[in-house]
């Protein structure tokens, strides 16, 4: 079946130019990359995975350079899941997730999840005249909208909590991540530990099977799911607070939310570390732990660690110190971890028996 | 090594390519198969299971508890919006290579039809971004709610809008990726018959378009099913495009045409890295299973081409 139309000697004579171009811009472009990686013998390390983690690295690697001039390394914000995924298939040294690994996963591909920092989430909405009101939500509220059971912004659930708001009857749409997410992980985590049924039917994972809800969208990565905010008037969605800057400037409403003793409170520095103070002394020597719902009046509900899921087994002696110094220094109070880094992304710095553990996960990469 | 050997080799060697792909994927597969069922193609769950819980063992295979899948709403998504791509393409298709062919001067002839094969050239992915920042802001605040005010009572036509993302912005701009198909190869059938069918049609007393009309396009009705199955083959399979404009809406059918869908390429590229963090596998086996799916589904569109051109050949046989 000859069906493609005969390319035209004209059109043939112009791709041949083109394509010729195109090679030589290639070929150029690769020598120029081959002599910068050649003449300094850098080593390279590669990180990629979360998109919340991601404009913390992308605020570290400029500086970290002239302390290490010897190391580039290259972030990528691809999302949770593929930084668990990349991890684990070694092609990549450092993965990032703001999920620890499952056990079973750990049983089959044990890397050590190193804790960087602590971060937040917040739940954003787009609700026009609103946004200036931090709205209170709570687990089962979210639960409900997530599920579908309450479709409006004027249900009797939402009312409830926000009692002298005039909530408009719309449709709220729910936006959801799409790619394996550990924003997503949190976040169904506040879920199922806050109403059992969302436990029984939904429970919590990188992915999840988000129960269908008509109207309901997905969205790549925190930074799509941004977009999606802010396109779509009425929608509701779970934003990583380093994002925060973006949610401020876009006007979108940050919501206030319930934790377990019962208060809404919002991210903050300080709501973060009153919960990352009751959870760090139930740390394991593995970090793996959520630190998602936890007991106090002042702690914010959905904080949790930032992970760099690494190797013990390193190709290279060289490869495996310029990891350790990497991590030493982004732990460090005075290194990745100053209140001028942390304060930028809204993160909060590791606590001091958690700088310890992880040193002590650090020193295991050989 | 004789020139027969070798280039028969060659050909052995393309045509041994497909089979040897869809084999492998189907004993990749084979677990995912035998676990899931004839349920995986008329069922609405797509679920990895409960990713932090210990696997079970179901017959002999490791699962994780809470594992179902099922992907009808793939399919529907995908031959839907594949639907909707020929619905709008092959009308436009057919009109844009009639004009090209019959309305332009040949002088300016070469030079649309290099513009329309050009469209054929742009990558998927430009469609995508184009798609994300400008057709899905456009269609799901403006058009969208008019077309529902105005043509709610056509099924499917009303109701909730929705944001942009969904079925009618990906057959939309899947369209617009098969036109330049179906008009290419129409348009060079068009052109390469032979004069005398014309002047015969106009000697009859035929205008130009009845003699278009009458005469020259049932003699082209053979490219124009061709150029459409080609179409239908990309639509089927288009993967970027779809996976940035379509809403990617997993576990439910879109209630009309504004719905947010998934298409079956392009929720493989989605869901890989996720599936890749399923400790017994049987998430990329399912996978695995979607592909091979898609795979059957572009063989039996390809095969039907195949039926139908056959007696459209005898046909137009029979009448010459």
């Amino acid at each position: 079946m000859s069906l493609l139309p005969n390319l035209r000697p004209v059109r043939n004579h112009r791709l041949a130019w083109m394509g010729g171009v195109l090679a030589l811009a290639l070929a150029a472009s690769v020598s120029i990359g081959a002599r910068t990686t050649m003449a300094a013998g850098t080593i390279n390390i590669l990180e990629t995975g979360s998109s919340l983690l991601y404009p913390l690295f992308q605020l570290w690697v400029p500086v970290y350079t002239h302390t290490d001039p010897g190391v580039k390394i290259t972030p990528q914000s691809t999302g949770s899941g593929t930084g668990i995924s990349q991890a684990v298939a070694g092609i990549v040294q450092i993965g990032a997730s703001d999920a620890y690994m499952s056990n079973a996963l750990v049983k089959m591909h044990p890397l050590l999840n190193i804790p960087l920092c602590i971060s937040m989430q917040m739940v954003n909405y787009n609700l026009p005249g609103l946004n200036k009101i931090h709205l209170r939500l709570s687990g089962p509220a979210l639960a409900g909208i997530y599920s579908g059971t309450i479709r409006y912004w004027d249900d009797a659930t939402i009312k409830e909590l926000n009692p002298g708001v005039h909530l408009p009857h719309h449709l709220i749409i729910p936006v959801h991540r799409t790619d394996g997410s550990g924003d997503t992980f949190i976040f169904t985590q506040y879920l199922s530990f806050s109403t059992p049924s969302w436990s029984n039917n939904v429970s919590y994972g990188t992915t999840v099977t988000w129960p269908a809800v008509p109207g309901g969208i997905g969205a790549e990565g925190n930074p799509g799911m941004v977009t999606a905010t802010q396109d779509n008037p009425y929608a509701i969605a779970y934003i990583g607070t380093s994002f925060q800057n973006a949610i401020e400037k876009q006007g979108l409403g940050i919501a206030v939310l319930k934790n377990r003793a019962g208060n809404f409170l919002l991210p903050s520095a300080r709501t973060a570390e009153a919960a990352a103070a009751v959870m760090v002394p139930k740390t394991p020597q593995d970090e793996r732990i959520s630190l998602i719902f936890a007991p106090g009046a002042e702690s914010y509900p959905i904080i949790n660690y930032e992970y760099a899921l690494v190797s013990r087994r390193q190709p290279s002696a060289e490869m495996a110190a310029a990891l350790r110094k990497f991590f030493t220094w982004a732990i460090s109070r005075n290194g990745g971890s100053t209140p001028h880094f942390m304060a930028a992304v809204h993160f909060v710095p590791l606590p001091a028996p958690v700088v310890k553990l992880s040193q002590a996960q650090i020193a295991q990469i050989q | 090594m004789s020139f027969h050997l070798f280039t028969g080799l060659l050909a052995c060697l393309v045509a041994g390519t497909l089979v040897i792909i869809v084999a492998f994927l189907g004993l990749y597969a084979w677990p995912a198969v035998r676990l899931n069922g004839f349920s995986f193609l008329y069922k609405n769950t797509w679920s990895l299971g409960f990713l932090y819980r210990n696997p079970i063992t179901v017959h002999g295979q490791q699962v994780l508890r809470g594992a179902h899948y099922g992907i009808l709403f793939l399919i529907v998504g995908t031959l839907l919006s594949t639907l909707v791509a020929l619905a709008i393409a092959v009308p436009v298709g057919v009109g844009a290579a009639m004009f090209l062919a019959e309305g332009l001067p040949p002088s300016l002839q070469t030079w649309f039809s290099f513009f329309v094969e050009l469209l054929a050239a742009i990558p998927s992915v430009v469609y995508g971004l184009w798609g994300y920042v400008v057709v899905i802001p456009f269609l799901g605040h403006r058009v969208f709610p008019f077309l529902a005010r105005h043509f709610g009572f056509i099924p499917f036509f009303g109701g909730a809008v929705g944001s942009g993302y969904g079925l009618l912005t990906s057959g939309l701009v899947l369209s617009l990726m098969i036109v330049p198909l179906i008009t290419a190869t129409l348009r060079d059938a068009l052109v390469a018959q032979q004069a005398d069918l014309r002047e015969a049609a106009v000697a009859l007393g035929a205008s130009r378009f009845e003699a278009l009309r009458t005469v020259l396009l049932p003699a082209t009705r053979r490219v124009l099913i061709g150029g459409s199955i080609l179409a239908t083959g990309r639509a089927l399979g288009e993967t970027m495009a779809v996976l940035m404009i379509s809403g990617n809406a997993v576990n439910y059918l879109p209630g009309n045409i504004y719905a947010p869908i998934s298409t079956m390429a392009s929720f493989i590229v989605s869901q890989l890295d996720s599936a890749l963090t399923d400790p017994t596998g049987m998430a990329v086996r399912s996978l695995a299973e979607v592909a091979l799916v898609l795979c059957l589904i572009s063989i039996v569109v390809n095969g039907f081409a195949r039926i139908l051109l056959y007696y459209e050949g005898r046909q137009s046989a029979r009448v010459a």
